[in-house]
């Protein structure tokens, strides 16, 4: 209970600090250029009007019963945020060691900066996805306003990863790389562009349903395109592989984080 | 017992020269057929500060002398908590501001007022704080026409006032100074370091690196001479300094 309390009492003192950094990754990221934050809606729509082209149009995947751009749009705005925000952690505390050198901060503010900072923008992606549910005619209904608990599964887990990753890459700058791979890897094994009955395999449904990003697509799409309150089951798997992740992270994190000055 | 505001007991400091920025498979596997390489990974040790003791009393201003790599910054390092130390403790009781590196956490990219609030956060000061003051910030560093101007278009004298200015708006209860006096110039100069008499004045706790033994001379209270890690002598500024410039050869 004390550490909750530390924690608490840590983030307002620091908060105005997340504030800051946040806000100048925002400034700095389009800084020069023509279109300057109006890319952060513009990009992920652009690229997931690619996607769409690609899978629905030319490899004509579609899922029984359900709109396919909605099915992956839905998938791509979950896994992106993921991808995007756990490699910037990944690389935050190396990125920043002019100032970790220099003055007290605690580690974890640039980790969950960077989730923060990612978050806005997967805020933004929401943007675009509700006008397709609209315009192809999907609908919202009540469930929609459960998504947010998603959400913060998503983010649980991502800052999770990002406090795993940045402990380990200090140590071993290989990761930098490895973990290039496994997204991309993590990427096929997630349903995100097919539908996990597709496989027809039931050991590797068993196994893809391990995968804690699946879990939390799969809450967002009960309600968007099968329009049914997820079950009981659904939102303890969130949770519960969420919390998780975020523990580990956080005692991996937390154990080494004295000793990062001394390796980067 | 209650004027106390920095306690350290047996403070230790140990670096891994052998580190090589991370571990590396490949490394890893060369240093396999390496029998040489694991012998001498003890010799790398290397101990930037031994069983230094020291306490400083509320008010006090204590001058650190000592050659380059005597332990003088990584002393200040342990003290502000950027590093922990591998043996020993230390108490502090007060808030500490670090005047170790200006400019730390400066973004090149943003412009100044926009690293006022940026530097201000990473040094830990409250946003309505830095709000009020941010008009006695523009005024202290004379910069009035270039706040709107990108940092990295700065030369090197007007980023260091601006830093300088950020950090000394604070009335912190300690105050750590690594040889930051000779900002500027030297109108600059003479004025940074009337701001800094005056927080010494108004009761702050100072610990102070210089190399300069006539400004610790005239600055400090107290002194404690480190060489090689180690505590050499402690105590009045003039006995201290003096027995100090005798080891280097020279005289007051």
């Amino acid at each position: 209970m004390r550490s909750i309390r530390n924690i608490i009492l840590s983030l307002k003192k620091y908060g105005f600090l997340i504030k800051q950094l946040v806000s100048r990754d925002f400034k700095v990221k389009y800084k020069r250029s023509v279109l300057g934050v109006a890319w952060s809606l513009l990009y992920p729509v652009l690229m997931m009007s690619v996607m769409a082209i690609i899978f629905s149009n030319v490899f004509k995947f579609s899922v029984p019963g359900v709109n396919y751009l909605v099915y992956l749009l839905t998938g791509l705005t979950y896994f992106n945020y993921f991808s995007e925000a756990s490699n910037l952690s990944m690389s935050s505390i190396i990125a920043n060691f002019g100032l970790i050198n220099k003055v007290y901060i605690p580690k974890y503010i640039f980790p969950l900066t960077k989730c923060l900072f990612i978050g806005i923008n997967f805020l933004l992606t929401l943007i675009p996805l509700y006008v397709v549910i609209f315009a192809t005619g999907t609908g919202v209904n009540i469930y929609h306003l459960l998504l947010p608990y998603s959400f913060l599964c998503l983010f649980m887990f991502t800052v999770g990863m990002g406090f795993l990753l940045a402990a380990v890459a200090v140590f071993l700058r290989d990761m930098l790389y490895i973990y290039g791979i496994v997204l991309s890897l993590w990427t096929y094994l997630t349903p995100i562009m097919y539908d996990i009955s597709m496989l027809q395999n039931p050991f590797f449904e068993t196994v893809l349903k391990l995968n804690p990003l699946y879990q939390y697509i799969n809450f967002a799409r009960t309600i968007i395109l099968y329009k049914h309150c997820p079950t009981a089951g659904q939102f303890i798997a969130c949770f519960v592989s969420a919390a998780l992740v975020l523990l580990l992270g956080t005692v991996v994190f937390k154990k080494n984080q004295d000793k990062f000055v001394y390796y980067i | 017992m209650d004027d106390i505001m920095i306690r350290a007991k047996d403070l230790s400091m140990m670096f891994n020269l052998g580190i090589d920025k991370g571990f590396s498979l490949k490394q890893g596997f060369v240093d396999l057929f390496d029998p040489k390489k694991k012998k001498d990974k003890s010799k790398n040790n290397f101990w930037a500060l031994q069983d230094v003791s020291f306490e400083v009393k509320r008010g006090e201003v204590i001058g650190l002398v000592g050659c380059n790599g005597a332990g003088k910054s990584t002393l200040l390092k342990i003290v502000a908590g950027v590093y922990k130390a591998t043996k020993g403790s230390i108490e502090i009781y007060g808030n500490v501001c670090p005047m170790i590196e200006l400019g730390a956490g400066f973004d090149m990219d943003l412009s100044a007022s926009e690293n006022v609030y940026l530097n201000g956060a990473v040094m830990g000061y409250p946003e309505a704080f830095i709000r009020s003051k941010y008009q006695e910030i523009v005024d202290f560093s004379e910069l009035h026409d270039f706040m709107d101007v990108p940092v990295k278009n700065f030369s090197s004298g007007m980023t260091a006032r601006l830093a300088f200015s950020v950090a000394t708006v604070v009335d912190p209860e300690i105050l750590i100074v690594d040889e930051i006096l000779s900002v500027g110039d030297a109108a600059f100069q003479s004025k940074s370091e009337q701001k800094m008499l005056s927080m010494i004045n108004g009761g702050t706790t100072v610990l102070y690196v210089s190399h300069s033994v006539e400004s610790i001379m005239k600055l400090c209270t107290g002194v404690i001479w480190l060489d090689h890690g180690h505590v050499v002598k402690m105590g009045q500024p003039e006995e201290v300094c003096r027995e100090y410039l005798a080891s280097i050869g020279q005289t007051i």
